[in-house]
C-alpha cells in the first residue's frame, strides 16, 4: 500500500472528516467504462447505501475500496491520505472489511477456519485456538448464528449460514468501515434483523458501513444516506428525509418503466389455462416430509416461495430432472420425469440460478450461445446450416428483447442483464413446453427485469407453462396466476391470484396458515 | 488441524491399498518382514515416499500447480553431493545438507516465481526446470560415479538397531507437524480450496504459493541425499522415473489433484504402495518394462478413483445446500 499525505490545510474544521471519500473515481476495462465519475464521502459514524443498477458501477467501485481492483483515475481518500489498496490484505489492514456478494467459503475448513481466514500471516498465527472459537463465536452471535458448530465442516452448511460465514469474517477484523456487498440476499429474515441491529450499534460506536442492496425497503429501513450510482456515475446523495422508493428508482433508472418495476401492478392479461404440462405427484422433497401435489397447465406462471433452505430449490430441481425426490414422482404427457435428459425431452425447460458458473459461455459469442442448446436443429447429417441458426439467432434476440451490438459479438462484452436475457434466450430456442426458472431476475437491472417479465407473459400467453421461482416477492405478486410457498421442505401453502399479495406470502413463508389464506 | 480418526478422511483408500499390497508382498515372499530386510526396504521406499511428499504440497495449493522437477532436482542434488562438493573439499555433514536445502529452496524460488510471477502454466514452468536439471546434471556428471562420504552411512546405515533413514523420516513428518501448528497450512488449503476465497479474504495467496514450491524444492533435495547415501555415489538417471512416481502417489494418497485436500499421511501411503508395487514384480521376476505400463495403469485407474470420490463429496456438499 501506497500512502501519500495530502496537504490538510483543513482550519475550518467544522464537520467531521469524512472516513472515506471518492474524487472522481473513474475504472475502466479496456473499451468499457464501469466506473465513469464517482464522487462522495462517507462519514464516520453512518450507514451509508449505494444503490444503482447492475453495472452501474457498485462492485466496481466496491472491489477499488477492497483493494482487488486499482483505479484507471481520480482518487480514494482514506482516513484523510490519499490510498491505493495494492491487495484485500492492505485494505484490511487499513480497516475496511469487506463482505463480497459471493459467499466466498471453503468448503473443506471448518466454520472457525472459515472465519479466521486472512488474519494469520503466512506461518504465524494470530491467535490461539481458544481465543478464534471464542471471537467466531461472538461474531457469528450478531447475526444469530451462535448455534452453529465452529468447527463444523462448512461444506455442510446452507447458503444462508455460509452468508453468515462471510459476514463473520469481516466483523470479525478490526474494522472502521464495514461494506456489504447485498451481503443480506441469502439471510432469512431473523439473521437479517439481527444483522441490521448489530449494524446501528456499530453506527452508534462511531463505525462506518457502506450497504448495497437490490432492496429497496432494506435501504429506506437502515440507511442514514444514500448514493446513487447509474451507468458509473455518482449521481446524488439523498439524506433519510430525501430517500423513498420512488426518488431512488427514479434517480437510478433510465428506463421510462422504472415506475412498473417493484410494487407497482401491471396490466394483468387473462389467459388461457389449458392441460397440465406437468404434474408433481405425492412428491416428498426429504424422506420425512409431507409428500404433495403440484399441477402446471399451459398458459399458466405459477410462483414458488419460500425462506432459504426450505426445499423450494429442490423442488424446481426435481422438476427439471436435476435430482429426485424422495418419494413420488414428476409425471409430464411424455412419461415421468427421471433424469434432465428425459425432462428436456418431455419439453421442459431449465434455467439455473447462477449465470456466470452455471449459464453463459463467456468466450462464445451471443449467436453461439442462443444457439448451442439447440444445434440439433441446425444440423444436416451433423453439418450445420448456418444461413438457418442465425436467422434463428436473429428471430431469438428479438423474442427476448436482448441488447446487443451483433450476433458475433462476445457474450462477456453485454450487460448482465443482457446476458440473462440471452440465457433465456437459449431455453426459448428449446420451443420448450415448460420453462423452470430458478431465480431469473436475481441481480439483473430493471430494464432487463422488465423485459424479463415480457418474456415470460409471452410465453405463457403462446400456452406454454412457467415455474417462477424468485426470491423478490413484488415481482411473484406481478407475474404469478398463483404463488406455491414452501416451508419445511413441503408445499405449505398455495396462494391464487386474488388473495396475492406481499403480506399473504410472507405469512405462509412464515408458516401462518390464518394469515396466508391458505389453500392446498 | 490435528490428526483425528476421521472414517470420511482422504487417506484411507491408500493406507487400506497399502495394507493388502503389504500382505501381498509378505507372501510373495515371507522374508520381506524380517528384521534384516528392513533397512533395505526402507531405503528403496525413500525416494518414492519424499518425492510423493514433495510433489503433495504445490498439488494442495490448487490452481493446477505441480512440479515437474522433483525427480531431476533430487538427481542433480545426488551428482553434486557425490562428485562436486568431494571436488571442492566440502564433504562435512553441515555443508553438504546446507548447500543441497539451499539447491532445493533455490529451485523452488524459481519454480515458484514462474508459475506465480510470471504466470507461465506450472505443467510447462516446471517441465522447463526438469529438462534444465536433467542438463545440468549430465554435464556435472556424464556416466555414473563420484562416491558418497562416510557419514552418510548415518543414513544409509543402522543405529542402535534402528534403520538410518527412519530417522530422515521422523523428522520430516515431526517438520510438516509443526508447520500444521502454524498458519502455514491453513492457508495451504484455502488456497489449494478456492483461491478467490483466500484472496479476498486477505491470505498472500502468491507467498503461500511460492512456499509450496519451495517445500517441493527441498524434500526433492533430501531424496537427493538419500540417493547419494544410498547409492554410495551417484548416477545422473536416477532422478528422472520419479517424476512419474511422485505424480501417481500423490493420486493414490487421496490428494485432491484440484487442490485443498490431502496431507503427508496419504501421500506417504501412495508412495510406498508404489515402491510395494514395484517390490513384487522384481521378486516374481517380471521384466522391467511392465513396471512402466503398471505404474501407468495405477496412475490412471487412482486419478479416476479421484475424481470419482471428489464428485461423490460434491453431490453430498450439494446435497447438504438443500
Amino acid at each position: 500500500m501506497s500512502v501519500a499525505a495530502t496537504n490538510h490545510l483543513s482550519a475550518e474544521a467544522t464537520a467531521p472528516a469524512p472516513i472515506a471519500s471518492f474524487r472522481a473515481l473513474r475504472r475502466n476495462f479496456g473499451e468499457t467504462i464501469a466506473l465513469a465519475d464517482c464522487s462522495f464521502a462517507i462519514e464516520p459514524g453512518e450507514i451509508h447505501a449505494l444503490v444503482g443498477e447492475n453495472g452501474s458501477g457498485k462492485s466496481t467501485l466496491i472491489k477499488i475500496l477492497s483493494g482487488i481492483l486499482p483505479q484507471s483515475g481520480g482518487e480514494l481518500v482514506w482516513n484523510g491520505q490519499v490510498a491505493n489498496f495494492d491487495n484485500p490484505r492492505a485494505a484490511q489492514k487499513a480497516g475496511i472489511a469487506t463482505v463480497f456478494q459471493e459467499t466466498l467459503v471453503l468448503d473443506q475448513l471448518s466454520v472457525r477456519d472459515n472465519v479466521v481466514l486472512g488474519l494469520d500471516h503466512l506461518f504465524r498465527r494470530v491467535l490461539s485456538n481458544a481465543e478464534e472459537t471464542r471471537l467466531v463465536r461472538q461474531a457469528l452471535d450478531t447475526i444469530g448464528m451462535a448455534t452453529l458448530g465452529t468447527e463444523t465442516p462448512v461444506a455442510a452448511l446452507s447458503l444462508a449460514q455460509r452468508q453468515g460465514v462471510t459476514i463473520a469474517r469481516a466483523l470479525l477484523r478490526p474494522w472502521r468501515l464495514l461494506v456489504l456487498d447485498e451481503s443480506t440476499s441469502a439471510l432469512d429474515v431473523d439473521a437479517r434483523d439481527r444483522l441490521f441491529e448489530a449494524l446501528r450499534r456499530f453506527r452508534a460506536e462511531g463505525r462506518s458501513i457502506l450497504f448495497v442492496s437490490h432492496r429497496m425497503d432494506e435501504i429506506l429501513d437502515i440507511a442514514d444516506r444514500s448514493t446513487v450510482l447509474r451507468s458509473g456515475r455518482s449521481v446524488a446523495t439523498l439524506t433519510r428525509g430525501q430517500t423513498s422508493t420512488e426518488t431512488l428508482l427514479e434517480l437510478m433508472s433510465t428506463h421510462e418503466e422504472a415506475e412498473a418495476a417493484e410494487g407497482a401492478v401491471a396490466a394483468k392479461i387473462r389467459r388461457a389455462i389449458g392441460a397440465p404440462v406437468f404434474e408433481a405427484k405425492r412428491v416428498a422433497i426429504r424422506a420425512e416430509s409431507a409428500a404433495f401435489d403440484l399441477t402446471v397447465r399451459a398458459g399458466e406462471i405459477v410462483g414458488i416461495a419460500g425462506l432459504e433452505g426450505h426445499g423450494q430449490v429442490a423442488f424446481i430441481e426435481a422438476i427439471a430432472g436435476l435430482r429426485r425426490p424422495a418419494r413420488g414422482a414428476v409425471e409430464t404427457e411424455r412419461g415421468a420425469v427421471t433424469s434432465f435428459g428425459n425432462a428436456a425431452r418431455a419439453g421442459i425447460a431449465y434455467l439455473p440460478r447462477e449465470r456466470k458458473t452455471e449459464g453463459i459461455f463467456a468466450p462464445l459469442s451471443v449467436l453461439d450461445n442462443l444457439t448451442i442448446a439447440a444445434l440439433r436443429r441446425f444440423s444436416h447429417f451433423g453439418l450445420l446450416a448456418e444461413a438457418r441458426r442465425r436467422a434463428e439467432g436473429a428471430r431469438l434476440i428479438k423474442q427476448s428483447h436482448v441488447v446487443a451490438p451483433g450476433l458475433t459479438a462476445p457474450v462477456a462484452a453485454l450487460s448482465g442483464g443482457n446476458q440473462q436475457k440471452v440465457f433465456l434466450g437459449r431455453q426459448l430456442a428449446l420451443r420448450p413446453r415448460a420453462l423452470v426458472l430458478n431465480d431469473p431476475m436475481r441481480g439483473v437491472d430493471l430494464g432487463a427485469k422488465q423485459d424479463i417479465y415480457k418474456i415470460l407473459e409471452q410465453f405463457a400467453s403462446d400456452g406454454g407453462a412457467v415455474l417462477l421461482l424468485s426470491t423478490e416477492l413484488a415481482e411473484l405478486c406481478l407475474l404469478c396466476d398463483r404463488v406455491a410457498v414452501f416451508h419445511n421442505h413441503a408445499l405449505f401453502a398455495v396462494i391464487g391470484r386474488e388473495s396475492l399479495d406481499a403480506q399473504a406470502l410472507i405469512a405462509a413463508m412464515f408458516g401462518q396458515a390464518a394469515a396466508a389464506g391458505r389453500q392446498l | 488441524m490435528t490428526l483425528k480418526i476421521d472414517r470420511q478422511a482422504y487417506y484411507w483408500p491408500a493406507l487400506f491399498g497399502f495394507a493388502i499390497l503389504f500382505f501381498a508382498n509378505f507372501v510373495a515372499n515371507p522374508i520381506f518382514v524380517s528384521h534384516d530386510n528392513w533397512r533395505p526396504v526402507l531405503l528403496g521406499a525413500a525416494p518414492f515416499i519424499i518425492t510423493t511428499w514433495a510433489q503433495t504440497v504445490p498439488i494442495m495449493s490448487g490452481n493446477g500447480d505441480l512440479d515437474l522437477s522433483v525427480g531431476p532436482l533430487a538427481g542433480l542434488v545426488n551428482a553434486i553431493a557425490a562428485v562436486t562438493l568431494p571436488s571442492l573439499g566440502l564433504t562435512d555433514p553441515f555443508s553438504m545438507i546446507t548447500i543441497a536445502l539451499g539447491i532445493g529452496v533455490a529451485s523452488g524460488l524459481l519454480n515458484g516465481f514462474l508459475v506465480t510471477i510470471v504466470r507461465v502454466q506450472p505443467i510447462i514452468a516446471t517441465l522447463g526446470t526438469f529438462l534444465t536439471y536433467q542438463g545440468l546434471t549430465l554435464e556435472v556428471l556424464p556416466t555414473a560415479g563420484g562416491s558418497a562420504p562416510p557419514w552418510m552411512r548415518v543414513i544409509s546405515g543402522e543405529s542402535f538397531g534402528v534403520p538410518g533413514i527412519v530417522w530422515v523420516f521422523v523428522i520430516i513428518a515431526v517438520l510438516w507437524w509443526l508447520l500444521g501448528k502454524t498458519a502455514y497450512r491453513r492457508n495451504l488449503l484455502a488456497v489449494g480450496g478456492d483461491i478467490r476465497a483466500a484472496y479476498t479474504a486477505g491470505v498472500n495467496v502468491t507467498a503461500v504459493r511460492i512456499v509450496a514450491f519451495v517445500i517441493a524444492g527441498v524434500l526433492a533435495s533430501v531424496t537427493g541425499l538419500v540417493f547419494t547415501a544410498t547409492l554410495g555415489s551417484a548416477d545422473p538417471t536416477v532422478g528422472a522415473p520419479y517424476i512419474l512416481t511422485s505424480i501417481a502417489g500423490v493420486a493414490l494418497g487421496g490428494v485432491a489433484f484440484s487442490g485443498g485436500r490431502g496431507g503427508l499421511l496419504g501421500a506417504a501411503a501412495g508412495g510406498a504402495l508404489l515402491f510395494l508395487i514395484e517390490n513384487l514384480f522384481s521378486l516374481a521376476q517380471v521384466s522391467i518394462y511392465y513396471i512402466q505400463i503398471a505404474y501407468g495403469s495405477i496412475l490412471l485407474a487412482a486419478l479416476a478413483l479421484n475424481s470419482i470420490t471428489d464428485r461423490i463429496r460434491r453431490r453430498k456438499a450439494a446435497a447438504a445446500l438443500v
